[in-house]
């Protein structure tokens, strides 16, 4: 492998991580709460990205009940993009409240609020089925408005052609995770919410609104998955509602990875998994998929807390 | 009689394999342990049933010869309970959602292979599995003892001592650990009998649809054979099997449903299509109001007690 390549690879693989950075931080933000996995994250990645398409006034195909709608507006991308996290961000606010909540308040079986979480990841996404059919959506070509399809990362007579899009999404996911760093780390909210991770109990005592709290990690790890389907929408496609389930499969893989209810284990789960998968040779690509899992399976056998992540040792 | 079995012979076959998933999904959860697995080595058995058929044994004229069916169930079992126990040690010598994560992995890397293997026949699948019987209703001959020895000895387990170490790590695994019983030896017995009982249904079931490839053994199956499990009840055997076979005819059901007079077109239309979301909502309501499902050991013992 020549050097062009390689770094071209190691950027692709760095951006697509980015995108697994910041879907699986909103796993690890509700398992650091709650100690559960929110199987619907990957069905609010879904939507997320659906709702960014909608707002930017794309019409959709002629199957499902919406035949050939759209909406009467026509947001830019970034705006769409904000807008169309925080309506994300909001149904995970709902979700909470309708197959968390009740769940929480009669302290079941924490198996019983993954089977939930489940339960709500097939209603989203065959609802979206069900409106708007199961057909690939690809992004308008003037998504990213006016910038070239590709920049030059290397000189003339060696380039190193990066696409945009890569560098965009790249772009963005830093951002979202610098402010989620500071939010977390050097806010009163964030500090708050560590409290109440740590232990709800005493963080109530302490005069924190537990509850509150809570649902603000929803809307914020809700928000992240609206965030990562748009990126990942807008940089290939939309392939049908259940493009989420699969990359939130791939999610989870991240997570054990990283270290479970880790943040920086998270973020550095997300782009290792990306890099390793960009190096996966041409001829084997068919198997790409399949090396997260595997990742998945060594992590379980060699280093179950994961790599950034605290071994858990249970108290009596 | 003859006319309701040519049109009712499937589904009634169907039902029966949909049972004996459900019970597979229940062994694993006996301990309290959620398994998304079953559809996996459902589709590994059905690849071990379609290749060895097509492929491996002699196909001569007529039907698909009984003793080669049942030895290529028997083979499935095997394998099915050589990688349950690979897959189970490492996920289940943690605690908590490991076995779930596990499972999960597991199941997307066998669909992966599954489609790109030369072997299993790609996207395309497995054609022409060999029939055994002339007509679907005769799987019963094999499907239905299946079935019933199955829940005999499930009925049988849930009162000698291995049921017992099941249940009481469900109730609290470390209790049942300071009592000498050793969980992580009975977690993943209990997650490879389970397995073994997924393989055998997928060896039948691939004969049974004639066709086997990789769309058999999906995330969304696991979740709807858990519905079916949480729904009809996760405390006794019995749950499972009425739930699995409700749920396998549930589609059937609601397009029945769908076709009575009268019915709003929107309603009519969200039974006929939007079967998965009212799955979806069946699940949310039944753990939120009946965590133990429909069928509990109390309900079971309310009943005996008005026979006697």
């Amino acid at each position: 492998m020549n050097l062009t390549l390689f770094i071209q690879q190691l950027l692709n693989g760095l951006s697509i991580g980015s995108i697994y950075a910041i879907f699986a931080l909103g796993y690890t933000l509700i398992f650091s709460i709650l100690g559960i996995i929110n199987f619907a994250h990957g069905a609010i990645f879904t939507l997320g990205a659906y709702l960014t398409y909608a707002l930017m006034g794309e019409a959709f195909g002629f199957n499902g009940l919406l035949a050939n709608a759209a909406l009467p507006i026509k947001l830019p991308f970034p705006l769409a993009l904000i807008l169309g996290s925080i309506i994300a961000g909001l149904v995970g606010v709902a979700i909470e409240r309708i197959a968390f909540r009740p769940l929480r308040r009669r302290g079941a079986d924490p198996l019983l609020t993954v089977v939930s979480s489940l339960g709500v990841a097939l209603i989203v996404v065959n609802l979206i089925q069900y409106l708007v059919g199961a057909e690939n959506y690809t992004f308008p070509g003037n998504t990213f408005g006016n910038l070239p399809a590709s920049i030059n990362f290397g000189s003339g007579e060696n380039p190193i052609p990066i696409r945009t899009v890569q560098i965009v999404i790249f772009l963005v996911s830093v951002l979202v995770l610098a402010i989620l760093t500071y939010f977390i780390n050097y806010t009163k909210y964030g500090k708050a919410m560590r409290a109440v991770a740590e232990d709800p109990t005493t963080a109530s005592l302490l005069g924190i609104n537990t509850d509150g709290f809570i649902v603000l990690t929803f809307f914020i790890s809700s928000f992240l998955a609206g965030v990562a389907g748009t990126l990942v929408g807008s940089s290939v496609s939309i392939a049908g509602p259940y493009f989420g389930i699969a990359f939130g499969l791939k999610g989870l893989a991240v997570i054990v990875l990283g270290g479970l209810g880790s943040i920086p284990g998270a973020v550095l789960g997300g782009l290792l998994i990306g890099v390793v998968e960009a190096f996966v040779p041409g001829q084997y690509s068919a198997y790409k998929d399949a090396v997260a899992f595997g990742i998945l399976f060594i992590m379980l056998l060699v280093r179950p807390q994961g790599l950034l992540g605290r071994r858990l040792i249970q108290k009596v | 009689m003859a006319e309701f079995l040519n049109t009712y012979g499937p589904l009634i076959v169907s039902m029966v394999l949909g049972a004996l998933l459900g019970l597979s999904l229940y062994l694993p959860l006996m301990t309290g342990q959620l398994s998304l697995a079953s559809p996996g080595f459902y589709a590994l058995g059905g690849y071990i049933a379609a290749i060895l058929s097509t492929q491996v044994f002699p196909t001569n004229e007529g039907s698909f010869p009984i003793p080669l069916l049942l030895l290529e169930m028997l083979i499935a079992a095997i394998v099915s309970g050589i990688l349950g126990v690979l897959v189970g040690i490492p996920a289940l010598r943690l605690r908590g959602i490991y076995l779930a994560l596990a499972t999960i992995a597991f199941v997307e890397i066998l669909r992966v292979l599954s489609l790109n293997l030369e072997i299993t026949g790609g996207a395309v699948g497995i054609f022409g599995i060999p029939q055994p019987f002339a007509s679907p209703i005769e799987y019963l001959w094999v499907a239905l003892p299946l079935l019933l020895i199955s829940m005999f000895l499930l009925y049988r387990l849930e009162i000698i001592r291995f049921g017992r170490a099941f249940v009481a790590i469900r109730e609290d695994e470390l209790a049942a650990g300071a009592m000498g019983i050793n969980p992580t030896y009975y977690k993943v017995l209990a997650f490879t009998l389970g397995s073994i009982l997924a393989g055998v249904a997928g060896a039948l079931s691939a004969h049974f649809l004639n066709t086997w490839n990789a769309r058999q053994g999906t995330f969304d199956a696991s979740i709807i054979y858990l519905t079916s499990v949480l729904i009809g009840g996760s405390r006794t055997f019995v749950g499972p099997v009425l739930g699995g076979m409700v749920f396998t005819a549930l589609p059937e059901i609601l397009r029945a449903v769908a076709e009575t007079p009268g019915l709003p077109i929107w309603l009519a239309q969200l039974l006929r299509d939007g079967r998965l979301i009212v799955f979806g909502v069946l699940i949310v309501l039944g753990t939120i109001f009946f965590p133990q499902g429909l069928v509990t050991p109390d309900l079971l013992k309310k009943i005996k007690r008005q026979e006697q």
